[in-house]
């Protein structure tokens, strides 16, 4: 690469990379500063003030932070749970027997291609009659049917990526459908489950038009508190940036820890060993 | 052990054909081949007798029983396949263990008798230094023996071998040649071995077929197949160099039948002429007919001996171990002459060729011979 490509090349990555790492960092930085820090002209003051840890204990305090958090974990994690289970085995009777020859599949897939907004509608009249506003049972149903869809395309692939005659020797070597599913095919799908979950775990976990539309105070979870410090009055920057700080930091562990995993995953049927 | 019997079998994939209407019938404890060229089908009738693949129609028996519908599972066969097909998640010690452990062989060992097993079968196939290794981290020829052994340890009913040593070095493939028939002698197994290379055919099996485009061209013992070729496709197929063609025409000659290619003519008599009349020539009004006759049985003289005699002049002569190949050209066609002990003849230099009547087969033209010699692959 010549100089001048060089520049070029370092020139773009730092932009994209301040793209990315600012908002972070703004938000990192905010939830430590007093109101005042948060306010001022001084551009010093952006990254140098007095660290504070005010507006975390405001945020457990004054708002239903805690139980809200809670309400997050709850419905992510077993929404992606029942996803996986229901995903893993749809995608593996698509990929392996055809089942509905491509029509059911697509159906599967359409669920994800108008806008979310266009169901909830009819969902929130149905929810409405039975019972399921503002319930964590109801959000974490509305949370499976949206990723079923999408988690069913993206398995699909990876146990499409599995060879029949490797499911087949292991027929001739006396195995059950079942056992082959369970001694053959899932750990060689594992990767792709992995990819999957973190996936269902992220949307689930960020997923805000449902979570503000059909839930109210119990079933809350933690994007809406923190939208909602966005008044019509005024927006508490310190408390919502204290919430937005302990909110993705699980999804930022995640990333890091899976990058390679998520990048293998999504390249899988690229680069075959 | 079980005998297998096909009766008529057909696959077809969609609109294409693969097998053709197929019968044989292998015996119990025999060491039977399937030889073809590739797309002749062999795999295809390997996989539906494995249960892998249905049957479009005919019937396929286990001692006399239909097993058409049977799963793979309750056919209690074993196969190794070409792809080798080994579970890239497990070491080579759990992938041969694998066919032990299926519950519905019953076979409960303990891990002691199941290492013992294990390790009795890749000592076998040298291979008992890489049980602890991943599929992955082997080579082609590892991975090969690997699967052989696989399907080797455990005692079913038929072992179908597909191209079992097809990735294995010279060196390999003789030693595992000789394995295989051990273990076949050992065992009383039955065997439905598929391979491309007739060397292989030859060397195991009992009993053989030649698959050509889905249909049976002969069935018999190996030296049936070697010697007594039915058509020209066999011929070809079978023998390094391959059985000599040439393409001539029956006429009449001064109150004789000859066979007739331009200048070239044989006298045909008795046993030789009711052969060539029985080779069902009489096509399209034309008599045209191919003469074939194997590279050993063409001898090479200093001098003429016989009425059917013919001298050409030598075009190449290659010196191999145990005999040479002296080839010559008859107009578009290549000769090949095997002759055994070192070659005493030079290049260019004019000897006679003598065809060994006993030998000398007559066919109805199926394979188109191309200038090199080359055959239908």
């Amino acid at each position: 690469m010549s100089t001048f490509g060089k520049i070029i090349f370092w020139v773009i990555t730092l932009f994209v990379l301040f793209i990315i790492v600012a908002p972070l960092a703004w938000i990192y930085l905010t939830a430590f500063k007093a109101p005042n820090d948060i306010f001022t002209t001084d551009v010093k003051k952006l990254v140098f003030f007095k660290f504070t840890s005010e507006n975390f204990q405001r945020l457990f305090r004054e708002f239903p932070f805690w139980p809200n958090f809670v309400n997050t974990i709850i419905i992510s994690a077993a929404s992606t749970v029942v996803v996986l289970v229901i995903s893993a085995l749809a995608a593996y009777s698509f990929a392996r027997w055809n089942t509905g020859r491509g029509h059911l599949l697509f159906t599967t897939i359409s669920t994800r291609m108008f806008p979310g907004v266009v169901a909830a509608i009819p969902f929130f009249v149905l929810y409405r009659n039975l019972g399921l506003l503002d319930t964590r049972f109801g959000l974490t149903l509305l949370h499976i049917y949206f990723n079923t869809s999408f988690a069913t395309f993206l398995l699909y692939g990876f146990f499409k990526e599995i060879p029949e005659e490797l499911e087949q020797a292991a027929m001739i070597d006396g195995y059950s459908r079942v056992d082959i599913f369970r001694k053959i095919v899932m750990p060689l799908v594992r990767p792709g489950l992995a990819v999957t979950a973190v996936f269902c775990l992220v949307w689930s976990w960020n997923e805000f038009l449902f979570s503000f539309l059909f839930t109210r105070v119990t079933a809350r979870p933690v994007t809406v508190l923190i939208s909602s410090f966005w008044g019509s009055i005024e927006v508490q920057y310190g408390p919502m940036a204290a919430g937005a700080a302990i909110v993705i930091l699980p999804t930022l562990v995640i990333a890091w820890f899976m990058q390679r995993y998520i990048i293998r995953g999504l390249t899988f049927g690229a680069v075959k060993g | 052990m079980a005998n297998v019997r096909l009766e008529n079998v057909v696959k077809m994939y969609g609109k294409k054909t693969a097998v053709r209407g197929v019968s044989f019938a292998c015996q119990e404890g025999e060491f039977f081949s399937i030889l073809g060229p590739t797309g002749a089908g062999k795999t295809t009738i390997l996989k539906m007798i494995a249960g892998i693949e249905s049957i479009t129609s005919g019937k396929i028996y286990f001692n006399e029983r239909v097993v058409n519908e049977l799963p793979p599972q309750e056919r209690n066969v074993s196969m190794a396949f070409e792809t080798y097909n080994l579970y890239p998640h497990m070491s080579v010690y759990e992938n041969v263990a694998f066919p032990l452990r299926a519950p519905r062989w019953k076979m409960k060992l303990t891990p002691e008798e199941e290492r013992k097993r294990v390790e009795e079968i890749t000592g076998f196939l040298g291979i008992d230094k890489l049980l602890d290794r991943l599929p992955q981290n082997l080579s082609g020829g590892q991975k090969q023996r690997v699967s052989l052994a696989r399907a080797l340890v455990r005692r079913a009913e038929v072992y179908l071998l597909d191209e079992p040593i097809a990735h294995l070095d010279a060196k390999l493939k003789f030693s595992t040649q000789t394995l295989l028939k051990e273990f076949a002698q050992k065992y009383g197994s039955t065997i439905i071995y598929v391979t491309h290379d007739f060397r292989e055919a030859l060397a195991l099996s009992d009993r053989m077929i030649v698959l050509r485009r889905g249909m049976v061209e002969q069935e018999g013992t190996p030296e049936e197949i070697y010697y007594s070729p039915k058509t020209d496709f066999v011929g070809r197929l079978v023998g390094d160099p391959p059985m000599n063609f040439i393409d001539g025409v029956l006429t009449t000659k001064g109150g004789k039948t000859v066979f007739q290619k331009d200048d070239f003519t044989l006298v045909l008599q008795g046993e030789l002429l009711k052969r060539a009349e029985s080779a069902g020539i009489e096509r399209e009004g034309t008599n045209l007919i191919r003469l074939g006759i194997r590279p050993e049985h063409v001898r090479l003289h200093t001098e003429r001996i016989s009425e059917n005699s013919f001298q050409l002049p030598i075009y190449a002569i290659i010196h191999e171990n145990e005999s040479s190949v002296v080839t010559f050209r008859l107009k578009d066609v290549f000769l090949y002459v095997r002759t055994t002990g070192f070659c005493k003849y030079q290049k260019s230099e004019r000897v006679w060729l003598d065809f060994d009547p006993k030998w000398m087969f007559f066919y109805r033209k199926t394979v188109e011979i191309s200038q090199e010699g080359s055959s239908e692959k």
